[in-house]
This record gives structure tokens, sequence and C-alpha cells, in this order.
């Protein structure tokens, strides 16, 4: 009977896979224009529009609804013609603040059509929420296997356990009926067993030897480890992902860490970088046409309201994130040195890819990190073991080139290093 | 040839007294209690041992337990909207002037942290003296008000607007008077405000008195040429100076610049081509030009007056009676040689006197007339616009205050309750007006008494401008927002008198567009930028004093006789507090006296002889007492070369409600001050007398001692022009040395320093630079006494005779064999007479950055290392404080922490506070207790400089790097830079013959050379 409705949970789960997908692939095809619309929407129109609030321009899909489609059209394609023409209903429209909007000529009536069919559809929800939860699905169902698997090997151990020990008796149970006689097994108190264990001076010997070098073992590596926090992951006040920014959209890293190439400071972004792109970004796909509640972070942070689109100054209240690598204030260190001087040498010795940016090499692989961690152990020695080995060419800087030639001639041919520069006297970096 | 001049730092060293040599013994000034531990008792009893190990176990356990604690979570804030140019990290640099003195204003994030010198700067281009230095810290003093104050509370602005203009309608309507009064104002945009608010109200004026007073100069030109001007002196001009009491390269009108223009003509460069000038001082106590200069001769106050005379007689040959110095045969001696020499160098020579005697300053007038000064060393038609202060305004202000005839009273940056004469008739007067307002930035002596203080911003927050000179004009921008509640005086002038334009930036902008750009071809923009803008400089006239000196002459000598009846008494402005307004400054409260090398403290200064006389040590404590019947009980500094019969006592201490640092320090000698013929008096008679107290005075001097190692190297100017190695010990055979360390390499970069001695006047402006860019804590009087200052370059000075010492005293290769006691060998004991007519060096003193350092060969914990460009560098994070080093550096140049400073509350009063510490240069790290500390030829700049080239992919220039001490320095005595390069400007002035290493017989081979004193002397007039 269980067969049975294992069977039939399958197939009914397959079944309904099945549907989900091809009601998905029929709603597609019928909808071509709005996924054409979606695409022309994103190039065009989404740096000033979204659907369903005003940003820099007004939200498309109650203005496209209300509106007539042929004066839709013409608005798009050059709104200034309307104007100029004295129609009210565009003037009217020209009226929205802040900016004025670009004209679309080159736009064809059927592509304007189908965004004007993707701003009424609007963003399709329930296809992009199923294909969401089927994924999640397949994520639990691997984890749950793995744990299936681990239970599995448990039970079949103890399993053998006790079939060793039921093979045992039976064939002590054989031997005694064949008339054998079997010495019953000295049956030991645990105290006197450990007792006759002490006793043992190798065993206690080994025993001893064993406890210090794992204590020792363990102090050593504890010690070593004070202070040092690698992979060190602090909940920031805003759940920023590297991995999204800096991975899938690919936005360089001195976007908002400007700093880095021209100061010692990478420099956390203020909030008014972040406000270049959030202004329109704001993810109301994602939370059911609400702004993501990270983003509204950053409108409290700078005071800005996205409904009317003002600033107020006096509700400014800078972001406090907390610090993920901490140097100690006696060691002097400066990005550009490394970043912009040291690149080529870093680069080399670290092993990274020419598309990698040159700050992976100390941070590591941030564009797969969805919160930034300590990647770097940031002790003393592990800045040395790259000063001793880091090699300059110096090739194209007239500053080492000359400092080079100055000590070519005492170390002639060796590999020239920030060592071998004097990188690893204290008062370069403590001071 | 070698020099056989003994030098010595203080009189306890020349005197070899028993206290000193015990003292010299040890490395720290108190003894470390081994005795106590190691007596019987201390070894017999048991509980030394388990107090021991209690203190072991608990220290294990504490260490232990603090090592659990997890790592501190620090917060990362970034700006919510990032101005355009900052970058956090790098300096901004915006300029601005400081007392007309055009500066460069470093910024980090926001906040100034260090005053530098803007090379725009015309006639200021090559440094800025320790007022300016020490001025950014002023922005940040806690013990300023933080909101306009209306009847003893705090306020708006907005109430404070409505009392004030409704008290002023009040006064114009009632038709009584209504005074601004200020301290000397150059600003040409404040004087505008003001003429505008006396147009408004009719019924205002603006009075200007200064505390240190140049009426006199101002008054003398006005009687003698027709213009009431301080004039323009160009001391570059003159081939021979001579001073009466003027401490030009000090105090007296604008020490900074006439240092640079002196040093012209004194230094390595003026040296090369054979050329240098000759000084003449007559003063009665020592000041700092005093101590630089080629012959300095003590005459008392009372004497000046006729030394002029007899000078005037000696160039003119007139035969004025009075010119008789019957007590001071050197200065008769000396004047008559100065006159000779006054004829021989005629149009190249300069007369200046320190008085503010309008009478004196008129026999200077002539005698300047006479040796041909006017249109040469003296320009009247550029005059100097820093000084237009009038003592009989004030004075008749007090009058009018007496009767009631003002109603209101404003105070712009002017103290009167503390600095006037007559403070006690002065405040008096003052509760009769009305209306009371101060434009004080604190609750100070004047405006405490005041109705309203409306505070004013400090001058790094403010928009504003200044003209030290006819014609030439700079300009105050704001270098960070208003920190407190406060707005600028002139902007609530503006308001107050309803002026169309109430923003003062736009004012000053308009000022300046219509009345200052379009002459001198320049635009807004500009201004900002380059910081002076100036007027092509008139053609300096000549002027002829054709007047009579007949009424001139008898006022002269009265004022002498009312002087010579007792003892007389000369205050002075101090040359770190100046006036007394800097008096909260911690910085300038630390910065030794260049002369007897006290800080926190005024005291009367008495020359031993007379001391001796006067039955008084040093350090007793007198009560000074005026014919006036003011009193002021002060320590004794015994102070070599301070004129016989005469004391001095410092001008700008004893503040009472200056803040946390400055309440309370020393005692106020301007009660002293005496307003006597129209101007201000700064010399009276007194009566001292003993009162059995004994206070020791926190000085500097003797903290180190050299052993009487022949650390000073000296020559006249005669033996340069034979020998240019003379003295230096360049000019004879030096020892073959043998190295016991091996040679080090220093392929790149070898940086090393070379200091004139001839060109350092002791100033101390590289002192205070040194502090801020270095984050020096200042210790406070106890910790100076108990000889732990902080300061990483100090100044030694150093006494000698004048007379060359015994022919047969030793003739030591490099004078190491001068132990101690040859300082006071028996023979050359002199009498103490002789301490009048001694001479003075001073010499920058701080890391020399050894080669072969002693201090790192005795480090156990490898702390202190050398570098492979020739420093010698100091990891704090690895210091464990034994104090090795300290002891085994030959240049006691090395400073312990003994407290952390930054986070003590018994440090509080200075710059341990949240506030004051944003000061800090933030690439310097704040020392902690327990580690020692020392020079570090500002390796945050070397650094900062490499790298920018490395970003510009360019080899480091020349001059790329520059120190703070050397920035500061308008002598331009320190020259850094690169040994390696060898066209670089230290190269070529280290192959100088006066060159030499401070106790280079020891072999430690020093990276600082220091350049000879040369002196011109005349040996004709030495006593």
């Amino acid at each position: 009977m269980r067969d049975i409705s294992l069977i039939i949970r399958r197939v009914w789960k397959s079944a309904f896979m099945f549907t989900a997908l091809s009601v998905l692939i029929v709603s597609a095809t019928q909808a071509q224009d709005v996924v054409e619309g979606r695409k022309l929407f994103k190039d065009k129109c989404a740096s000033c529009h979204q659907l369903d609030r005003n940003s820099t321009g007004p939200a498309l899909t109650p203005k496209l609804t209300e509106l007539d489609e042929a004066f839709a059209i013409k608005w798009i394609k050059n709104w200034k013609s309307l104007v100029d023409a004295g129609d009210k209903t565009a003037i009217e429209a020209a009226k929205f603040s802040p900016a004025e909007m670009t004209t679309f000529p080159t736009l064809t009536d059927d592509q304007i059509k189908s965004i004007i069919a993707y701003a009424k559809a609007g963003e399709p929800k329930k296809a992009e929420d199923a294909t969401a939860k089927v994924g999640a699905g397949s994520d639990e169902v691997s984890s749950f296997s793995i744990l299936g698997i681990g239970l599995i090997i448990l039970i079949s151990i103890a399993v053998l356990v006790v079939l060793g020990r039921a093979v045992k008796m039976l064939e002590r149970l054989i031997l005694k009926k064949q008339g054998v006689e079997v010495v019953e097994e000295e049956s030991l108190s645990f105290a006197a067993g450990t007792r006759r264990m002490f006793k043992n001076k190798k065993f206690v010997f080994f025993f001893i030897l064993c406890l210090i070098v794992t204590l020792g073992s363990f102090g050593w590596m504890g010690m070593w480890n004070t202070g040092v926090h690698t992979g060190y992951q602090p909940v920031q006040p805003i759940k920023f992902s590297h991995e999204l920014h800096a991975g899938v959209n690919q936005i360089d890293c001195q976007y908002c860490h400007s700093g880095a190439f021209k100061s010692k400071n990478a420099s956390i972004p203020s909030v008014n970088v972040c406000m270049n792109c959030h202004k329109s970004v704001q993810a109301t796909e994602k939370y059911n046409g609400e702004i993501s509640p990270e983003i509204q972070k950053i409108y409290t942070a700078i005071g800005y309201d996205p409904n009317t689109l003002t600033y107020d100054k006096s509700k400014e209240k800078p972001v406090e994130w907390v610090r993920v690598h901490n140097l100690p204030d006696f060691a002097y260190f400066n990005h550009s040195q490394h970043v912009v001087v040291g690149e080529e040498a870093i680069r080399k010795e670290k092993g990274l890819k020419p598309n990698e940016p040159v700050c992976f090499a100390c941070h590591g692989p941030v564009d797969t990190m969805e919160e930034i961690y300590q990647y770097s152990p940031l002790t003393m020695k592990w800045c040395i073991n790259c000063h001793k080995d880091a090699e300059i060419s110096g090739k194209d800087n007239a500053f080492y080139t000359k400092v080079i030639e100055a000590h070519e001639k005492i170390k002639k041919g060796e590999k020239i290093t920030p060592a071998l520069l004097g990188g690893l006297e204290c008062g370069k970096c403590h001071y | 040839m070698e020099s056989n001049k003994k030098y010595w730092k203080g009189l306890e060293e020349y005197n070899n007294t028993p206290d000193f040599v015990e003292n010299n013994k040890n490395e720290f000034a108190e003894p470390l209690p081994i005795e106590d531990v190691l007596n019987e008792a201390g070894l017999s009893t048991v509980t030394p041992r388990r107090d021991f190990l209690k203190a072991l176990g608990f220290g294990l356990g504490a260490v232990t337990l603090a090592a659990c604690q997890t790592a501190p979570v620090h917060k990362a804030i970034p700006y919510v909207i990032k101005p355009e140019e900052v970058v956090p990290g790098i300096p901004n640099y915006y300029v601005s002037s400081f007392n007309g003195q055009p500066v460069l204003v470093k910024t980090r994030e926001g906040r100034p942290i260090k005053i530098e010198v803007n090379t725009n700067g015309g006639m200021f281009n090559r440094g800025t003296d320790a007022q300016a230095q020490a001025s950014v810290l002023d922005l940040y003093d806690v013990s300023k008000l933080k909101s306009p104050v209306l009847k003893e509370n705090e306020t708006t602005w907005a109430k404070v607007d409505e009392f004030v203009k409704g008290e002023l309608n009040k006064a114009q309507a009632s038709g009584k008077k209504i005074r601004v009064v200020s301290s000397s104002v150059s600003s040409p945009s404040t004087k505008a405000v003001i003429a505008d608010f006396a147009v408004a109200y009719p019924n205002a004026k603006h009075v200007q008195y200064d505390a240190i007073s140049y009426t006199g100069i101002i008054k003398a030109n006005e009687n003698s040429f027709g213009k009431a001007v301080v004039p323009k002196y160009n001391f570059d001009k003159a081939d021979l100076i001579v001073s009466f009491g003027a401490d030009f390269l000090g105090t007296w009108i604008s020490g900074e610049e006439f240092t640079a223009q002196y040093v012209s003509n004194r230094d390595h460069k003026s040296l090369k081509n054979g050329k240098m000038s000759r000084h003449f001082q007559f003063e009665a106590g020592m000041s700092l030009t005093g101590t630089n200069a080629d012959t300095r001769v003590p005459v008392k106050l009372s004497e000046e007056g006729p030394a002029l005379i007899a000078l005037y007689n000696a160039i003119t040959g007139a035969n004025l009676a009075g010119a008789a110095l019957p007590n001071n045969v050197t200065a008769d001696k000396a004047l008559k040689l100065v006159g000779k020499e006054l004829l021989q160098n005629k149009g190249k020579a300069l007369v200046v006197s320190g008085s503010n005697d309008v009478s004196t300053q008129i026999l200077v007038n002539a005698i300047n007339s006479a040796i041909g000064s006017y249109g040469t060393t003296i320009d009247l038609d550029n005059p100097c616009k820093r000084y237009a202060g009038n003592d009989a305004e004030f004075a008749e202000l007090i009058n009018e205050m007496n009767r009631g005839e003002v109603a209101a009273v404003f105070f712009l940056n002017s103290n009167p309750a503390y600095d006037v004469a007559n403070a006690k008739a002065f405040t008096d007067a003052l509760a009769k007006v009305a209306l009371k307002v101060s434009f004080s930035d604190r609750k100070d002596e004047t405006s405490s008494l005041c109705d309203v203080i409306a505070i004013n911003h400090n001058y790094l927050e403010s928009w504003g401008d200044a003209s030290s000179y006819e014609g030439v004009y700079s300009i105050i921008q704001p270098t960070i927002n208003p920190v407190f509640n406060s707005r600028q005086a002139e902007e609530s002038l503006l308001i107050w008198s309803d002026n169309a334009v109430k923003e003062y930036y736009q004012y000053v902008r308009n000022n300046w567009e219509k009345n200052i750009l379009p002459a001198v071809g320049s635009n807004w923009k500009e201004v900002l930028q380059k910081g002076v803008v100036a007027n092509a400089a008139k053609p300096a006239g000549t002027y002829t004093f054709g007047l009579s000196l007949a009424s001139v002459v008898p006022s002269v000598l009265n004022s002498s006789k009312a002087l010579a009846k007792d003892i007389e008494l000369q205050v002075y402005e101090s040359a770190a507090m100046r006036d007394g307004r800097y008096a909260n400054n911690a910085f300038l409260q630390e910065l030794p006296d260049p002369v007897s090398k006290v800080t926190w403290d005024n005291f009367v200064a008495i020359a031993p002889k007379y001391a001796e006389k006067l039955g008084f040590k040093e350090f007793d404590i007198v009560s000074v007492k005026a014919a006036n019947g003011y009193t002021v009980e002060l320590p004794v500094l015994i102070q070599p070369g301070q004129a016989q019969g005469t004391v001095s006592i410092a001008l700008g201490y004893g503040r009472t409600k200056a803040g946390k640092a400055g309440d309370n320090v020393g005692k106020n000698a301007y009660p002293f001050v005496s307003f006597t013929n129209g101007t201000l008096k700064y010399a009276t008679t007194v009566q001292l007398t003993a009162t059995g107290g004994r206070e020791e005075l926190a000085q500097t001097q003797t903290h180190h001692s050299f052993e009487g190692r022949n650390v000073i190297r000296e020559a006249t100017f005669a033996a340069y022009q034979k020998n240019p190695a003379a003295g230096s010990g360049n000019d004879h055979a030096k020892h073959k040395t043998y190295d016991l360390w091996d040679k080090f390499e220093k392929p790149g970069n070898n940086w090393v320093m070379a200091i004139d001695l001839n060109a350092c006047t002791g100033c101390g402006s590289c002192i205070v630079a040194c502090n801020v860019e270095n984050n020096i804590p200042v210790v406070g009087k106890e910790e100076v006494r108990k000889r732990r200052e902080m300061h990483w370059l100090r100044i030694d000075r150093y006494y000698s005779f004048n007379v060359e010492a015994d022919a047969h005293a030793d003739h030591g290769a490099h004078g190491h064999s001068n132990g101690i006691n040859s300082v006071t060998k028996e023979k050359e004991i002199a009498h103490l007479e002789q301490m009048d007519n001694v001479s003075v060096v001073h010499q920058p003193m701080l890391c020399q950055h050894c080669d072969h350092a002693p201090c790192e060969t005795v480090c156990p914990v490898l702390a202190t290392v050398h570098s492979s460009d020739g420093l010698n560098h100091m990891a704090y994070n690895r210091c464990v404080g034994t104090r090795y080093c300290a002891n085994n550096c030959p240049y006691k140049v090395r400073r312990f922490n003994w407290f952390n400073y930054w986070n003590d509350s018994r440090f509080d009063n200075y710059l341990n506070n949240e506030f004051t510490q944003l000061v800090l240069n933030p690439d310097v790290t704040t020392r902690s207790r327990g580690v020692m500390e020392k020079c570090s030829m500002c390796i945050q700049r070397i650094q900062a400089g490499k790298l920018q080239a490395k970003i510009e992919k360019r080899p480091l220039k020349d001059g790329d790097i520059k120190m703070a001490c050397q920035q500061a320095c308008s002598a331009n005595a320190i020259i850094f830079g690169d040994a390696n390069d060898p066209e670089s400007e230290v190269s070529k002035a280290l192959r100088s013959e006066r060159i030499y290493y401070v106790l280079e017989e020891i072999n430690v081979q020093p990276g600082i050379g220091y350049m000879t004193k040369i002196r011109n002397t005349d040996t004709t007039v030495q006593a």
C-alpha cells in the first residue's frame, strides 16, 4: 500500500510541475508583446519611470491605463509637438516636475504598443514566484538527502553492531549446545577497569603526552589566532549585498569606494552616492510594489521622501556601518600605495585574473559575498610575507626606476621586493 | 683655530651647585627608590615577597580576563552627503591669514589641524610665528562659550539682536555716545563695517588701543614728518643695526618678518657671499633679539635716553646736554664706536628703539635722518598698518564713561579689564555705561562685565581680510563650519546697524570687488587661491628731520631721571604669551621662553650681581611694589645679562578668566604700566622685598646636561673671512676613526638635516610646529618641573662670556677633555660682573638620527632600529619602556611617556578632552603611557611625499618633502633633504666649511650637521 501512495504522490508532483511549466510557457507566448515591452521599458524608460510610483517621471501603469493609446504613442514619440499644437492634456502632462521627458521618435508604434501592454499588465509576478519556489524546493531536497544519507549510514552502523552481537550470541549458543565449554568473559566493573588502566605506566605516559600535545597545539593555535578575525562578518544596519552590486551588476569598486585610488582610506560611500541609482532602483517588484525596506533605510538616512521626491535636511541621519576590517591605530596602511602604485606587483603575487579588480587580492572574492566578511587575516605576518615576496618591476614608474637603479648597485640580479627597498622597517608602517 | 670658549646652560651648571652635580648623576629627575627597597628592613621583611606574588597572581588573572574580551565593535560612519572637495584621508589646504600673516590652513575631513606657510605671502613667505602655529588649538578650546550670552544667561541670537537694537536706539535717541573699542584693526572690511555702523548711529566712534602700544612711534612720525604711521622697516637693507631695547626679532611690531629680513644678511648664503650685517643691542632685560646681537650692552632703562642723546651727538657732532653715562663705561665706549660705524654705513644702517615715549622716538627719528635711513631702511610711504592704537583716545574714553556720556560700548578683539594700565579705573567707569557688549568668544575679564557676549567666530571659522602694509591685502576664509552657535562680530554689527548687506561674506566680497580687486588687477577666485594681493609698492621717499630737539631732550632726560630714583622695572611683552590674548593656549604656555627657558609662569629677572646685592637667591619669592601701590609676588630668576639696578617682568600672564589652561598662570604686570606724557610707559620704579617663600620655576634649560662637552662652535666674522672653517674643527686634520659597527648602506635616500646656528634666532616657532604636527602632549607645570616635558625638538640656549678664555686653557682636540670641571675651574670663575656681559647661542636639538645610534644597541626589544634611508625608527607598539635608550642617548632627545596624556583626568586642562583632540594629526599615532618617543623626522611627511611621487610616476624632487619645523622657520635655519642627491639644498649646505656634528668625537655619526655660529663682533667694545 505504501508503495502505491508513494507512486501516486510522485506522479502527481510531476504532473503539477508539467502543468505549471506549460501554463508558464503558454502565457509567455501569449504575451510575447509584454515581454518585448518589458525589455523596451528597461532599456528606454526605466531610468526615469517606474510602473507603480512616481519617480523622475510619473508612474506608468496608471498613466498609460488612463490615457488614450493613440495619444500615448504620439506623446512618447514627440510630446513637444503635442504641446506646440496646443493639446490640453499634453500641456497639463508637461507640467510634471522635476524634469522634462526625452523624446523617442525612433520607436515604432508596435514597440510603443508593447510597452503600453507591459505597463498595463504589470510585472509578471506569478511566473517568477513559481520559478523561485521550484528553485527553493530543489535546494531543500538536496540538503534533506544529505541528512538522510548520514542518517542511513548511522543506522546501518547501529544495525551492523547489533547484528554482530546477535551473531556472537548465537554462535555461543550453538557452541554451548554442541557442549563446548565457553569461558565467560570476566565482567570487570568500570571503576576497576579504569584503575587497572592507570596503573599501566606506558598508558599513563602516552595519555599524558597526548593530552599535552592536544592542549599545547590548541593553545598554540589559540594564541596565534588571538586578535585575528578572519571571517569576521558582523550584521550591518543595511543588508547590503556585494554579490548583487559588485557581482551581478558589475559595478566598479571605485564607484562607491572612491577613495581607494587616491587616499589611504578606501572610504565607505556617503548616502548621496547610493541615491545616484536608488532614486529609481527601488526593487518594488520583489516587495509587492512596496519599496524594499533596505532601500527605504537609505531614504531614511538622507531624509528623502520617495512620494514627494523631496529631501529634508533636518531628517538626515548617517548610517552607522560596522567596520569589518580593523587595523590597529598604530599601523599605517594606505590604499592608494597598494592599488595604484603596487597594483602590478600585487596582481602578480596574488595571481589575480585580469578581469578581477586588484582589491580582490586582500578582500577576497567580494563579488560573491552576500554579506561582506574579513577575508584576509590582516596580521603583520601576512603583510610581511607579501612584502617579502611581491616583485616590484618599476618599469613604467620613474620613481622606482631611480630607486631600483640605486639598489641594483648592491644587490645585483636579485628580485626587487618591497622588503629590499626598506618595506620591512618599523617606521614604514608605524609612526 | 679651536675655540676655547666655555658654554653653560644655566647658572647652576656654571656654579656647579651641589644640587646640579647630584641631579646630573641621575638620568631622571626623581631618584628611583632602590635604596628603600634594598635597605635592611626591605630585604628582611616577609611581606614584599608575598605582595610580589599577590601582584603577580592578580596580574596574571587580570591579563587572562582582559584577553577574554572579544574585539570591540568599531563603527564606520560615512558622510550623508559628502562634500565634493573632501576625500577622507587627503588633506585640503586653504589660504587664510593670522594677525595679518598670510598662512595656509591644512584641513583633514573638514577640520583644520595645522597652520602652514603661504608661499605667496610676500614679506612673510618664509615661515610663521609660534602663535600662528599654536592658533589652531584655539579653535578647539573647551573654555569658549557655546551660545551668545544676554545678562549672564545663554540665549538665542534673535533675543540678543532685539535687546541690543533696542538699547542702541535708546542710546542714539538720548544723544549719548556710542563707542566701538578694539585693538588695532588692519582689516579693510572690518573698518568699513565700523564706518557703516557709525553712519547708522552717528554718535558712534571707533576707539583703537593696543595693550602693547606703538603710539610713541606713530606720534613721533606725525611730529617729525607729518605721517602718523608705523613705518615699514627694512632690516634686510641694513648692514648695521642698532637697537635700543627693541625686541625686533621677537615681539616688536612684526617679529617674524623682521627675522626673515635680518637673517637674510647673516645666514649661510649671505656668509658665502662674504656678507654679514652687524647688530648692536642696548637693552636692560635680556631679550630674544639681545641674545642674537653681535654686541649686546646692558643699559639701564634710565640710561637709554642719555645713550640716544650721546649717539646723536656722536653722529651729528651736536652737543646736546645730558649725554653722559657716568655709571656705564662699556655703554659709553660702545656708543662712540657705534656712532663712528653708523656714519661709515650711511644709508645702510638702522636705529630702532623699543620705547613708547614720543620724545624718545623723535630723537630716534633725528638719528635715523642723520644716517640717511629714510628711503632705504625705513619706508614711510608703505607704512605698516598692524598698529594704529591711540593711548590718549583710550584714556579719554575712560573719562567719557566716568562722566556718564557713553551709553553703549562694544569690545572687539580687546580685553581692557585685563590689559590696560589702570584696569580698576576702567572697570569702575564701565559700570556707568548702559549697554556693554563684548565680542569675545569666552567669559573673559571684560566680557564677564558686559550685558551681552555676542560670541565671535574663531578666525578659522570666519570670512575676513587683513592689510599688514599699505597696499598689501590678505584674505581670511573659513576652513570649518562654526563649531558653536557663534556669529561673526562684523555680521553682528551689520545686523544691528540694519545694513543692506547682512551677510559678512557678501560684504567682504563686495568690498574687495569694489575697492581692492580693481586696483590690484585680480579677481575674487584668484584671491581665494593665492591669499594675498598687493599693489605695486610706492617708491620710498627720503625724509629729513628738520625740527629742533630743544623741547625733546629735556623731556627724555626727565623721564630718565624719574626712573633713576629707585630699582627700575621693565615690563615687556612675553615671547610666547604676547599681550596675554593667547593665555589659554596650552602649547604656548608650555613653549619655553627663548631666553629664560621658563614655562607656565612669569618671574622677576634680576642680574646675578644685583641679586646678590639685594640678598635674593634664585626662585625666592619677592614682593614687587610699584610707586602706584600695585604689588605682585613672583619668584626670582637670576638672569645673566640683565642690567644692574633693573628687574624685568613679562606681560601677558596673570589672566583670571582666560580659561582652563590659562587661569592664574603667573601674575598680571599690566598695572605696572603707566600713562604719562600722552603714551603708555612700560617702565617704572619699584621696591623689592623678600617674602621668605620659594617657588621653583618650571624651567627646561638644565634638564639635560652635556657634561661640559664642546657642543657649540663659533667664530668671529673676521676669523671666518680669513678661514671659513674657523672654529668648526674642520680647519685641522681630524682623528682617524674606527667603527665598531658595519657601515649601514643607504642606497635609496639618506634623509639628513643641516641647521644654521647663525640663522636660528631661538624664537621657538619650530617647537610649536613640531608639537602640532606630531601630536605631542602638553604636560603642565608640575610635570615640566619634574623634567618630563615631551617636546621632541628643543632649543638649547648656551651662555658664554665674551672674553676669550685663558690661552692656557686645555686644547683638547674637540674639547672632549673639557669635563664639567673645566667650566668651573678656579682660575676661570669669573667675577659676577662678567655675567652682565654674556653672549648667547641658540641650538635647536632634536634626534640626530645617528648612523651608529647608541640608543639602538641598548634596546632589548628592538623597538628602535635603523632604516635604510638614514632614519632612526621608533616602533611605539614594540617599546616596553625600559628607558635604556634615553639613558644611552648622548643628545638627550628621547622622551618617556609617564602618563597616558590623552586619557588621564590630570591633563584635562590641556589636550585631554574629546573636543580639543580634534586638533590631532590623524597620520601620527598618539603614544600611550610607558613608551619612549622622539623626533621621527616627520616620517609621515616623508612617506606622503614619496607616495605622491610614486602615484605621479616621477622621481622625488628636492623640496618635495618639508619638515614641520623647517616649514615654520622664518629664518630658514633648518634645511632638510636627501644627502644621496649631491645637488640637494641640504647636500650643498652640508658641504659648507662651517659644518660640524655635535659630539662628533664619540663617532655616533649623527645625521644632522650644524653650521658654526658666526659673530660679527668688534672686540674693542668688550668689557
